[in-house]
C-alpha cells in the first residue's frame, strides 16, 4: 500500500507542474515592462509592448558567426544588412538598373577605371551619434582592408583613398575595376562609425553591437539563438507607418522546427526548409508563400585541361554532351535548380541568354570520342565532390552510369573541401580529373566567375581546370576595365569570353541553383536579391 | 595524510590524462588535410591573404613550436580563435557552456527523481508488475535513441496540445519584454535571484522538454543500478532484522537499503553526467538550445578545429574532475574502497 502511495503522490507532483506550468498563452502577452537594468549592452530602449504584428521574425538555419563590419564573412549578413549600409546597392534582377544609390548619391571613374569618385549622402548619421562623411567612408575601407579577413580582398585594387571635401571620396586603384560594384558588396563593404569602431574590440560587436547607418540596431543579443533588432528612429530615410519596428533572428539549425513556427505564425520567415516538405505547404497553406528565384551560385564541374584524356578538347566536349541535365535537374532537383547556360548565372548581368548549351546527347559523345581516338572509351575518370554534399554525389553516380555506355569509367570520390583543393593544387598530371564545386561572386560581377575559375595562373588556386589562353584572358581583363566605364561593352566580352570557354569545353555548367524563401502571406514587400543571399530588408517590408 | 598523499597522486594522474589529449587532439587536428589559413581568410581568397594568414596564425612553425604556444595560452585561459567567427573560443565556452550544464543538470535531477524511487520500487517488488514495467521503462530509456524521442515530444506538446514550447531557452515574448538579465548564464537561477518570475515560469517551460529526452539514458542506467543493488541488499540479514522489528517498510526501502544501495548509483550518475555533456549535442539541435553542443555541431560542420579540440579538451577536463570526485566520494562513504 505505502509503494502505492509514493507512485501516486510522484504521478500526482509531475502532473501538477505540467498542469500549472502549461497553460498556453498568447503570442502578444506582454507581461512586465522591461527595465533600464534588464537592457543588455545597447542603449536602445525597449518598449514595454511591442505588438506581435510589429514584430518581423526571422527563423534562420544557422548562427551568426561574427558581426564585427570590418570582417563578418557569413550567414551573418542577415544582421549587418539591416544595420549598416555600402556605397551602392545591388538592385534585383529585373531592375531597370544595375546599381542604385545608398550611402553615395552618385559616382563617376576615369576612362581607365583606376580612379574613382563618390559623392556622399549629407545629413546621414551613424546611431551612435556621429555624422556620416567621407573620412568615414576611408576610415571604414581602409580598416577593412587592413584587418584583411572574410571579404576584404574586393579592395584589393585601392591603393589610396582621398577625402576631397566632407562629402566627396576619391579612389586610386592599382589596376581597373568596377568600383562602384565592389561597393554594393554585401560583406567587406558596410560603412561603419570610425569613433565606435577605434573605442571597441571585436568582441563588443560580437555581445550585439551595431555602428552603421542603417534602419535598425541592437537592441539584444543572446548568441547562438536569438537576436533583437529595433528601429533607429533617426534613420535618413524616415519611417512611415506599418513598417516593422523590431526583428528577431532565431537560429534554428532544425528544419523541422523552422517549419512548424512558420506553419503556426510564430515566425514570419525562413529558409533551407526540405523539399518535399516546400511541395506541400505549397499545395495546402494559404497562409504561407514560398518565393523561388535563381541565386548568383552554381555548380560546375572543372575538366583538368592537362591531363590526358582531358587535355584533348574533343574528349571535354563529349563529356559536356555526356551529362543527363534535364532529367537530373527534374529528378533530383526540382524547383532547386535549372540548367546552366554559360558560367554567369541567370539574372545576373554577364550572363548570355543566347549562349550555346550542351545538351544530352550520347551519340553526338560517341561521335566526338570515335573522332578523339576512343571509340570504345577505354579510359577512367576521378571525378571528387565536397563530402555530405548529396546533390553532387547523385550527380556524380547519375553521371558513372552514362559514362559507363560509353566505355568511360568514372570513380566518384567524396572528399573534404581542403583535401579536394590540395589535390587539384599539387601536380595537374596526378590531379583529379574533374572537380566538381560551388561559385558564388564575391563582388557582382561576371569577372569573379570567368576570372577565378579559368584566368591563367602561375601557382594554381581556383583556376583548378588549369585553363590557359592568352585570348581569352586578355578579353576577360579588358571586360573587367569595361566594367567601370562601358558595362554594355563589358557584357559582350564577358558573353564573347564564356562562349570561348563552351567551345573549349573547359567545364560542365550543371546548374544555377535557386533559392527557395517561406514567408508568412501577410508580410508585404519581400523581394529575393541574390546578391545579398538570404537577406532580408526588412526596412522595405510591411504587415 | 593517506587522504593527502591519493588525492595528489590522483591529481596528477588527471593532469598527465589532460596533457595527453591535449596533444592528442592537438596533433590530430594539425595533420588532418586542411588549411586553416585558408579557412581563416574566407572562401575566394588572394594568395597574399593565404600567405599572411599563415603567419598571423603561426602556422609556419614547427609543430612543436605550436603546440608550446598553444599550451602556453591554454595556461592563460586563452583557447585560441574560432577560425570560422574569428572570436575568442573562451568567450564562446563562456556563453554556452552555463547553457548546456543547465539542460545536463536538469536532465540529471530528473534522472535521479524518477530513477532512483522507480529502481528501489522494482528492487523491493521484484517479479511484480512494476518491476516488469520498470525494467521495460529502463531498457527503452537506455536504447531510445534521443533525437527520435525529441522529435516526437516536441510534435506531441508542440504540435499537437499546444502547451509546451518547441525550442529555444526563452521565447521571444519574453525575451523582448522580460528578458533574464544574465548574472550566471543558467537562467533558471538569474531570473530566480532578479525575482524575474514571468522569464522564470518560461524557462521552466522551455527546460521540460529538452532536459527530459535528455534524461532518458541516466534514467534507464539509475533504475537498473539501483535495481540490483537493492535486490542484493534486501536480502541481507540486517534488512530481515529490521523488517521483523517493525521498522516502517518505506523506512526500510528508503533509508536503510538505499543508503548501502546507492553507492554504485553515485557512479553512474557521475558517468552519465560527463555523457550527457556529449549526448547533448544531439538534444541541442532538435531543442535550437544555445549551448555547447550546438556550438559544438557548428564548429564540426564548418570544420572548425581550435573549436573542436577545445571542446574535446573541456570535455576531457570534466570527465577526469568527476572521476576524480566520484573516487573520492566513493572513499568516503564506504570504508570498503582501497585508497591504495
Amino acid at each position: 500500500m505505502k509503494n502505492r502511495s509514493l507512485i501516486f503522490v510522484i504521478v500526482v507532483t509531475v502532473m501538477s507542474i505540467l498542469v500549472t506550468q502549461c497553460a498556453p498563452k498568447p503570442v502578444t502577452e506582454a507581461t512586465s515592462p522591461t527595465t533600464a537594468a534588464n537592457t543588455p549592452t545597447t542603449e536602445a530602449t525597449t518598449s514595454p509592448e511591442v505588438s506581435r504584428n510589429a514584430i518581423f521574425v526571422y527563423t534562420h538555419p544557422s548562427d551568426l558567426p561574427n558581426l564585427d563590419p570590418a570582417s563578418s564573412y557569413s550567414n551573418d549578413s542577415v544582421v549587418t544588412s539591416n544595420c549598416y549600409e555600402t556605397l551602392t546597392f545591388y538592385n534585383p534582377p529585373g531592375s531597370a538598373d544595375i546599381l542604385s544609390p545608398q550611402l553615395a548619391t552618385r559616382w563617376e571613374s576615369n576612362v581607365d577605371a583606376t580612379e574613382w569618385t563618390f559623392y556622399l549622402r549629407e545629413g546621414v548619421t551613424f546611431q551612435d551619434g556621429t555624422l556620416f562623411n567621407a573620412e568615414a567612408v576611408k576610415y571604414s575601407i581602409l580598416k577593412t582592408k587592413e584587418i584583411g579577413v572574410g571579404a576584404a580582398y574586393i579592395w584589393d585594387p585601392v591603393t589610396d583613398i582621398e577625402v576631397v571635401d566632407e562629402y566627396t571620396v576619391k579612389f586610386k586603384l592599382s589596376y581597373a575595376a568596377p568600383l562602384d560594384l565592389i561597393a554594393s558588396t554585401g560583406y567587406g563593404a558596410w560603412i561603419y562609425s570610425p569613433q565606435t569602431y577605434e573605442q571597441h574590440a571585436t568582441e563588443w560587436f560580437n555581445e550585439g553591437n551595431c555602428a552603421g547607418t542603417g534602419p535598425y540596431m541592437i537592441e539584444s543579443y543572446e548568441r547562438g539563438s536569438r537576436l533583437v533588432m529595433t528601429r533607429f528612429e533617426n534613420y535618413w530615410g524616415g519611417w512611415q507607418a506599418g513598417q516593422f519596428e523590431k526583428i528577431i533572428f532565431e537560429s534554428n539549425q532544425d528544419p523541422m522546427i523552422a517549419q512548424q513556427k512558420i506553419e503556426s505564425g510564430d515566425a514570419d520567415f525562413t529558409y533551407l526548409i526540405p523539399a518535399d516538405n516546400i511541395a506541400n505547404i505549397k499545395a495546402n497553406r494559404q497562409d504561407i508563400v514560398v518565393y523561388t528565384n535563381p541565386s548568383f551560385q552554381n555548380l560546375v564541374g572543372l575538366l583538368n585541361t592537362k591531363k590526358p584524356p582531358l587535355d584533348n578538347v574533343l574528349v571535354r566536349q563529349a563529356l559536356s554532351y555526356s551529362f543527363p541535365y534535364e532529367q537530373f535537374i527534374q529528378g533530383v532537383m526540382g524547383e532547386r535548380a535549372t540548367q546552366a547556360r554559360g558560367v554567369v548565372p541567370k539574372g545576373m548581368w554577364g550572363h548570355g541568354d543566347d549562349l550555346f548549351q550542351y545538351s544530352y546527347d550520347l551519340d553526338k559523345a560517341k561521335d566526338l570520342l570515335t573522332q578523339a581516338g576512343f571509340p570504345n572509351g577505354g579510359f577512367k575518370l576521378v571525378m571528387t565532390y565536397s563530402t555530405g554534399d548529396l546533390d553532387e554525389q547523385q550527380l556524380g553516380e547519375i553521371w558513372k552510369a552514362e559514362l559507363a555506355k560509353l566505355g568511360i569509367e568514372l570513380d566518384v570520390q567524396g572528399m573534404t573541401w581542403e583535401a579536394q583543393w590540395d589535390l587539384s593544387k599539387s601536380d595537374p598530371l596526378k590531379a583529379q580529373d574533374i572537380f566538381c564545386m560551388y561559385w558564388w561572386p564575391d563582388y557582382i560581377s561576371p569577372y569573379s566567375f570567368l576570372f577565378g575559375m579559368f584566368h591563367s595562373e602561375e601557382s594554381i588556386l581556383f583556376n583548378l581546370d588549369y585553363y590557359s589562353n592568352p585570348q581569352y584572358d586578355q578579353l576577360i581583363d579588358a571586360g573587367n576595365v569595361m566594367a567601370g566605364t562601358d558595362r554594355k561593352q563589358a557584357t559582350e566580352m564577358f558573353i564573347q569570353a564564356q562562349q570561348i570557354l563552351l567551345d573549349d569545353a573547359v567545364s560542365l555548367f550543371f546548374y544555377d541553383l535557386s533559392n527557395t524563401h517561406l514567408a508568412r502571406s501577410d508580410v508585404k514587400g519581400f523581394v529575393d536579391n541574390p546578391a545579398y543571399p538570404h537577406v532580408v530588408f526588412v526596412y522595405k517590408l510591411s504587415r | 595524510m593517506r587522504w593527502f598523499e591519493y588525492l595528489t597522486r590522483r591529481l596528477l594522474w588527471a593532469i598527465l590524462v589532460i596533457i595527453s589529449v591535449s596533444i592528442i587532439t592537438f596533433t590530430v587536428a594539425r595533420v588532418i588535410p586542411s588549411d586553416p589559413a585558408a579557412a581563416w581568410v574566407g572562401s575566394h581568397p588572394t594568395r597574399e591573404q593565404i600567405a599572411r594568414a599563415r603567419i598571423e596564425l603561426g602556422l609556419d612553425r614547427p609543430l612543436s613550436v605550436q603546440y608550446y604556444y598553444y599550451a602556453r595560452n591554454l595556461l592563460r585561459g586563452d583557447f585560441g580563435t574560432s577560425i570560422h567567427s574569428h572570436q575568442p573560443i573562451a568567450n564562446d565556452i563562456r556563453t554556452y557552456l552555463p547553457a548546456t550544464m543547465e539542460l545536463v543538470l536538469a536532465a540529471m535531477f530528473i534522472a535521479i527523481v524518477i530513477g532512483i524511487p522507480l529502481g528501489v520500487l522494482s528492487g523491493a517488488k521484484k517479479g511484480s508488475f512494476l518491476d516488469h514495467l520498470t525494467r521495460l521503462i529502463s531498457i527503452a530509456g537506455v536504447s531510445m535513441p534521443t533525437f527520435w524521442l525529441g522529435l516526437l515530444l516536441q510534435l506531441f506538446f508542440f504540435g499537437l496540445l499546444g502547451v509546451l514550447p518547441i525550442g529555444a531557452r526563452l521565447s521571444n515574448e519574453v525575451a523582448l519584454n522580460s528578458p533574464v538579465d544574465k548574472i550566471t548564464g543558467f537562467y533558471l537561477f538569474d531570473s530566480a535571484v532578479t525575482g524575474n518570475w514571468v522569464a522564470f515560469k518560461d524557462v521552466l517551460l522551455h527546460l521540460i522538454l529538452p532536459s527530459f529526452t535528455l534524461s532518458t539514458y541516466p534514467i534507464g542506467l539509475v533504475i537498473r543500478m539501483t535495481r540490483s543493488s537493492m535486490v542484493e541488499i534486501l536480502n541481507e540479514n540486517y534488512i530481515l532484522a529490521a523488517r521483523v522489528a517493525g521498522i516502517p517498510e518505506r523506512t526500510v526501502l528508503f533509508v536503510l537499503a538505499l543508503k548501502n544501495a546507492i553507492i554504485p548509483t553515485i557512479t553512474v550518475l557521475g558517468l552519465s553526467f560527463v555523457y550527457s555533456l556529449t549526448g547533448a549535442i544531439l538534444v541541442e539541435v532538435i531543442f535550437s538550445w544555445a549551448g555547447l553542443g550546438k556550438y559544438t555541431t557548428n564548429a564540426i560542420l564548418s570544420i572548425d578545429f581550435p573549436v573542436i579540440v577545445t571542446v574535446t579538451l573541456v570535455i576531457t577536463i570534466f570527465y577526469v574532475l568527476i572521476n576524480l570526485f566520484l573516487d573520492l566520494i566513493q572513499a568516503a562513504v564506504d570504508p570498503r574502497v582501497s585508497l591504495q
